[in-house]
């Protein structure tokens, strides 16, 4: 049950859910939520393979294969959280000019 | 079933099902709630993949900071009770819950058909007392600490000036007049 392919596995379905998220939602702050989702789940396909290769580190000659992974996985949740201050200072902004959050409103180049 | 199992399955039901409330509520606060039971499923994952600390930033970064964030926004955006009644409709979402289900399969049989044979065995032979290159334990603040310092000093000192420039903007984009 706790294997590498059921991480993988775990890690596509909550991917593929932040992305039915994002392509079916029209609240801005929902579909960042989603956003939200996919990067936890890169970040859980990054761990699960820091971890399978921890005891490869002699076999495939990197000294610190399982590490790096892991701090993949640090950055990617360091950029997510400036990505999550800018989105929501954009929301803002947008909330503030336009009333509202819904992306069915944001149509004036369309228009 | 082993505990490690257990815990597994128990992790995976949890995200799996808080992942799919917080995107199918239609009240956002909602949505912003049900991600709480979700980082914290991720985070008891990621005690399990050895990764103690990435799980401890996991926690108070998300779980902490960006769920705060979130409802605070929510809040101080004041929605009116028409935008609470948020239905899908942008693809229909049929459509993009069908396109979502797709996308999971195909991941689902690549990550089978991708994982080899060494890091099947390698992930299942790890132990709780692995000793990284380091010389401390697999995952620890110690073990990471060297590799962050050293080969990741370059991306480390990017993603600071990338944090301060993103805060930066924030405040500036927040601001009533610029």
């Amino acid at each position: 049950m706790f294997s590498l392919s059921n991480c993988l596995i775990l890690a596509g379905i909550i991917f593929a859910t932040g992305a039915w998220g994002v392509l079916a939602r029209r609240n801005v702050l929902v579909m960042l939520i989603s956003v939200e989702l996919m990067l936890n789940a890169v970040n859980l396909v990054f761990v699960s393979f820091a971890r399978a290769h921890t005891n490869m580190a002699p076999q495939t000659l990197q000294p610190q294969a399982g590490e790096s992974g892991q701090l993949c996985a640090l950055f990617v949740i360091a950029i997510a959280a400036a990505e999550a201050a800018v989105g929501l200072a954009i929301v803002i902004a947008l909330f503030r000019n336009r009333q509202t959050v819904d992306t069915r409103e944001m149509r004036t180049l369309q228009q | 079933m082993t505990f490690a199992d257990a815990v597994f399955a128990l992790c995976a039901a949890v995200c799996t099902v808080s992942a799919v409330a917080a995107v199918s509520r239609r009240n956002p606060v909602y949505s912003v709630v049900y991600m709480l039971p979700f980082f914290v499923g991720m985070t008891m994952l990621f005690v399990l993949l050895q990764a103690p600390f990435v799980a401890a930033v996991q926690m108070i970064i998300y779980g902490g900071a960006i769920l705060v964030l979130f409802l605070f926004v929510l809040m101080l955006i004041n929605l009116k009770p028409e935008e609470l009644r948020d239905v899908f409709e942008g693809l229909p979402w049929a459509l993009a819950a069908f396109a979502a289900a797709a996308l999971a399969g195909v991941l689902a049989v690549f990550s089978r058909a991708g994982v080899s044979e060494e890091q099947r065995t390698a992930f299942k032979s790890a132990t709780a007392a692995v000793t990284s290159a380091a010389g401390a334990e697999f995952g620890s603040v110690a073990s990471l600490g060297g590799p962050l310092f050293k080969q990741f000093l370059v991306p480390f000192e990017l993603v600071s000036v990338l944090i301060v420039v993103a805060i930066l903007g924030a405040v500036l984009l927040s601001k009533k007049r610029v």
